[in-house]
């Protein structure tokens, strides 16, 4: 790109040139009135020997003075001089020339240079636009994939809770029932030891009544027929 | 040791009352003066108490036999406290029954019972344990109200219990 430039630059810079030389030469072929009444002067001296000449011959005298009137009309405004012309014909087409041998491959370089990166930002912005949507579809399916899973989650966390929920309330069931049945047992078996020791209470109290009975009662004979109750027990093995 | 000891002064005893004539009343009364001291904790410590002076201890051993025991077991006694084996002395009468009863070829059977035995009941005890083990037994009375009635007799490490404490013992365990 930048060296399109420069070669465009460098054309136009020696276009410029060529314009400035080329145009000397027309500026010269340019005359005052002065000059030009000199010049036809000149030209009649030389032709007819002398200007005393010329003026003696009324006929020169009026043809000089005709040919001095002409340098008194002013060159027209839009018509060139023909020397004018060549030179700027010619440097036209130098330079038309120049620009078609130089300049022309330059521009449609740089301009094919300009399609070539348009058609290629072009298809890098497709690309791009391509990328960018296929992104785009990603993320619309990631996001959906998301949100799948996030339901996913949050529906597994409701039946883990929900399952939860349901351990909790059979293990707590399931305390309240062994609660209440230890409670009845240690209520029963409170009862028992209660009737145990009261049974205890009344035996110990009713034996050792009949041991204080016994022993207040046992006379010597019923001692002696305890005695040989015993050896005739003994006896008999 | 110790049995050496207590088989020791078991000798001894035996050969004192042999020497004196009195062996059957004299082992009867160390046998009855020994189940005393067993049952009664002070004093069987009074008995062994070595911080007492002798003199002090056979003095106890004086106001308890005294005149109703024979001289000779007095004297036994008043010799095993007065050697300070009052803690051992039912063990040494134990050992010396137990050989008197073995120099005999009978073994030793202790009766408790709440009143004496007559000698009629203690010949059909003996005749009827030696049915049961084979051997005499020389029948030792110990009077013990606690049995309530009835008899409880060991022999060695046997027991033969037939006491109304053991009946009532029962039925209390029952009743539990």
């Amino acid at each position: 790109m930048t060296r399109r430039i420069r070669q465009i630059a460098g054309a136009l810079g020696l276009t410029g040139t060529l314009l400035v030389l080329l145009a000397a030469p027309a500026a010269a072929s340019g005359e005052s009135i002065g000059g030009c009444a000199v010049e036809a002067a000149v030209h009649a001296e030389e032709e007819y020997g002398s200007l005393h000449a010329v003026e003696e011959d009324k006929k020169l005298f009026e043809e000089l003075e005709k040919e001095m009137e002409g340098c008194l009309e002013a060159p027209s405004p839009i018509i060139p001089e023909v020397d004018e012309i060549i030179w700027g014909g010619a440097a036209f087409l130098v330079l038309f020339f120049f620009m078609v041998w130089k300049g022309m491959p330059a521009v449609q370089g740089a301009m094919k240079d300009r399609a070539d990166k348009i058609a290629s930002d072009l298809d890098a912005a497709d690309t791009a636009k391509s990328d960018a949507a296929k992104i785009k579809a990603d993320h619309e399916a990631a996001l959906a994939g998301a949100k799948s899973e996030a339901n996913q989650i949050i529906e597994d966390a409701r039946a883990q809770a929900d399952q939860l929920k349901a351990e909790l309330t059979a293990r707590a069931n399931e305390e309240v029932a062994e609660m209440r049945t230890r409670a009845a047992a240690d209520a029963d078996a409170a009862r028992s030891q209660a009737l145990n020791d009261l049974r205890g209470d009344v035996s110990e109290i009713a034996i050792g009544a009949a041991e204080r009975v016994i022993g207040s009662n046992l006379d010597r004979d019923a001692q002696s027929a305890l005695v040989d109750a015993y050896i005739d027990e003994v006896a008999r093995g | 040791m110790a049995d050496d000891r207590i088989g020791g002064y078991a000798d001894a005893l035996l050969a004192v009352a042999a020497a004196e004539g009195a062996s059957d009343v004299v082992e009867d009364e160390l046998f009855r003066v020994a189940e005393a001291v067993r049952s009664n904790d002070n004093l069987l410590a009074t008995l062994s108490d070595r911080n007492l002076p002798v003199e002090r201890r056979q003095g106890v051993v004086e106001d308890l036999l005294g005149s109703s025991a024979h001289p000779t077991t007095t004297a036994l006694v008043s010799m095993v406290v007065g050697t300070g084996r009052g803690a051992d002395l039912p063990a040494i009468v134990d050992e010396t029954v137990a050989r008197s009863a073995a120099g005999r070829n009978a073994t030793l059977a202790r009766v408790r019972s709440a009143i004496d035995l007559t000698d009629d009941q203690k010949s059909r005890l003996a005749a009827a344990i030696k049915s049961k083990t084979g051997s005499d037994v020389e029948i030792r009375v110990v009077i013990d109200e606690s049995v309530l009635g009835g008899v409880i007799t060991e022999i060695g490490d046997d027991v033969i219990d037939g006491s109304v404490r053991s009946r009532m013992t029962q039925l209390r365990e029952s009743f539990s």
